[in-house]
């Protein structure tokens, strides 16, 4: 399986043009492209964040590293769709109202797609009423980042009018930023707090199983 | 590197002058790491140290300093900074004041000010080119040196309370990228600029109070700057993303812009320097964020690689040819790069986000105190100042003037600018606080 330590690599080290390689490779010697997904793409990225919490790599070998991910995803895909493989789960995520800050919530939203979840990116200065709506559109899990002190509130009133519309009980709902707390999380009603894009991937796992577990199958 | 920070200020001072001392030399005295009467203390000197002008009006109510409805001027429109006044200054203590270039951050002057409001009906005052007439979705567009023909360069959307960039960005050619295209915006001073600086120095001098200037073209890589606000059409690297992955996937050409962007501020310097000499007490070299709220933004490596040669090369040459002491912001968890930042040579560094992760502020007094003088970390404003009771307020002020207090190399300022939405209840316990605790000499218990 040298092409999947090869892909593992590039992808770590941020290699755009040798991680489609070996992804093509991979496939050409008839890797299925779940395996190249998961033993492959996931596992670099997961990789990746473990370096990144342990203060290995920052936040521009993490950028580099999922843009090659996604470069070499974008060669799986159709393969994926082929195979017929299922998501981990699909986020909505975004920026809250009145904030246009964004790197965070796409470093999340990198890391997240790294570990197989779908992704429907609402941008930033999203309103409540765009999130309600992703949740009727499949998202299991809203993930939510603010910067500022300023606009961080405005994450009590999306998880309002999740309520309000009656979705509570069937969707996570997760939260993050700068000035943002576990005690924050917990007064404005949201299921879990991440203080960095690669414990995100792991809490948004435990609530998501969460809320499986709640609703059934 | 250290002798040349003990300069001019330690010689200038003599111990006879500490009771009674004028704000000035009251900085200078932090600046050389002695205790003058009192701590001083920054407000609005610098566009990172000043206030949000919704929590200006409201102060200034509070205070009784204007008849309700008074408007207060928008000095920065990035981030909607207030105009701290003379009277404003007066009341609170403060003991800076700012120097700026004549344009601001999107390449208009601040002039022919017209009345404007917004956030919950404040009554401004905004530069005549400065946009009031909204999309029709709410959002504000600013556009770069008011050239409305241009690409709107920034975004105030509808619910917001200031401007982010809006990215502009070519398709990267790999095979023919070329410094010069990130280097537009920084060019020779224009003798225009450099008499408004003169005649600002001269016209403030007078007031007694230090002066921190902001001269502009040393940020090297400050992503505020990067998407080149004053620009009409960007060219070179100005997405925040690809720019954050050239550090490490395209540094030779990163290098090459700030080698030249180097060249270019130290000979604007010379020219400054020469129209008004030492009358500057601190000047702003960067505003670049090296940290996040958990650690580096950036690795250790990148940071002595990239960027410390170019911030030795300012600090030194300031340090050999003014009489100048050096400013550098950084928000975010830095302790992993402090020891190349203050090796670097800052004199001053800024916010002092103890608010992140592993700056302790009394690890940061013990490690650096005695070479880096402390001009922020006064008041978290993520929690306590905008979430906390005015007792807790009290109590984190009265805690940072002893632990960074003692010896001097302390500027009381809280962690950047103080936003909207702050209880004017609180800025009150803040000052009030502040005049409170701020007299020497002050012990630290817990030392």
């Amino acid at each position: 399986m040298a092409a999947l330590d090869e892909l593992r690599e590039a992808v770590i080290d941020g290699q755009l043009a040798v991680a489609v390689e070996q992804t093509k490779r991979g496939l050409e010697e008839g890797i299925p492209a779940q395996t190249l997904f998961d033993d492959g793409l996931m596992a670099a990225m997961r990789r990746v964040g473990e370096l990144f919490e342990e203060g290995e790599v920052f936040v521009p070998e993490m950028l580099v590293a999922s843009r090659a991910m996604t470069a070499a995803l974008e060669v799986l895909k159709p393969e994926l769709v082929a195979e017929g493989a299922s998501t981990s789960g699909r986020v909505a995520i975004g920026t809250v109202m009145g904030d246009l800050h964004d790197i965070g919530k796409n470093l999340v939203a990198m890391m997240l797609r790294g570990n197989g979840f779908e992704i429907d990116d609402l941008g930033t200065d999203v309103y409540p009423e765009r999130f309600v709506q992703a949740i009727r559109d499949g998202a299991e899990v809203v993930a939510m980042s603010a910067l500022l002190t300023t606009t961080m509130t405005n994450m009590r009133a999306v998880v309002e009018a999740i309520g309000e519309a009656g979705l509570r009980e069937g969707v996570a709902v997760v939260i993050g930023g700068a000035p943002i707390t576990q005690t924050f999380a917990e007064e404005v009603g949201a299921d879990g707090y991440a203080r960095d894009a690669s414990s995100a991937v792991r809490m948004v796992e435990q609530v998501l199983g969460r809320v499986r577990a709640t609703n059934g199958p | 590197m250290s002798g040349a920070r003990t300069s001019n200020a330690n010689a200038a001072l003599s111990a006879g002058a500490r009771r009674g001392t004028s704000s000035r030399e009251r900085v200078e005295f932090a600046l050389a790491h002695q205790e003058a009467d009192r701590v001083p203390l920054d407000l609005g000197g610098g566009l990172v140290t000043g206030m949000h002008v919704r929590s200006v009006y409201l102060l200034r109510q509070a205070i009784g300093l204007d008849p309700p409805g008074t408007p207060v001027k928008v000095i920065e429109p990035y981030q909607m900074l207030g105009e701290i006044g003379p009277d404003l200054m007066d009341a609170l203590g403060v003991d800076v004041v700012g120097v700026g270039r004549p344009t601001n951050m999107y390449g208009f002057r601040n002039d022919n000010w017209k009345r404007w409001s917004a956030f919950n009906g404040t009554p401004l005052l905004v530069p005549g080119d400065f946009p009031t007439d909204p999309e029709r979705n709410g959002d504000i567009l600013m556009y770069p040196c008011a050239d409305r023909s241009a690409p709107a360069c920034a975004r105030m959307p509808k619910t917001g309370l200031y401007f982010d960039s809006i990215i502009r960005q070519d398709p990267i050619d790999e095979e023919h990228l070329d410094a010069a295209a990130n280097l537009e915006e920084f060019a020779p001073i224009s003798d225009e600029a450099v008499e408004h600086i003169r005649a600002e120095v001269a016209r403030l001098l007078p007031s007694g109070r230090a002066i921190l200037a902001d001269f502009g073209g040393m940020g090297f890589g400050d992503v505020a700057l990067v998407p080149g606000p004053t620009l009409r059409h960007p060219r070179g690297i100005r997405d925040l993303e690809e720019w954050y992955m050239s550090l490490v996937s395209r540094p030779q050409y990163v290098y090459e812009v700030f080698d030249r962007q180097a060249e270019i501020a130290l000979a604007n310097l010379a020219r400054i320097h020469a129209a008004i000499g030492d009358g500057v007490t601190a000047v702003f070299v960067t505003g670049a964020d090296f940290g996040t709220q958990e650690g580096p933004l950036i690795s250790p490596k990148t940071y002595r690689t990239l960027f410390k040669p170019f911030h030795v090369r300012v600090n030194d040459w300031i340090h050999a040819n003014t009489g100048w002491k050096t400013f550098i912001h950084s928000c975010g968890s830095i302790w992993r790069l402090l020891d190349d930042i203050v090796d670097a040579g800052f004199d001053a560094l800024n916010p002092v986000q103890t608010s992140a992760a592993n700056m302790d502020p009394r690890q940061l007094k013990q490690a650096y105190g005695d070479r880096v003088t402390f001009w922020g970390g006064g008041i978290d404003t993520q929690q306590v100042l905008p979430f906390g009771t005015r007792e807790e307020i009290r109590a984190m002020v009265r805690d940072r003037m002893r632990v960074f207090g003692p010896g001097g190399g302390f500027v009381f300022n809280p962690i950047h600018n103080i936003q909207a939405g702050v209880p004017v209840e609180n800025l009150l316990a803040l000052y009030g606080a502040v005049e409170e605790f701020r007299g020497y000499p002050i012990g630290d218990p817990a030392a």
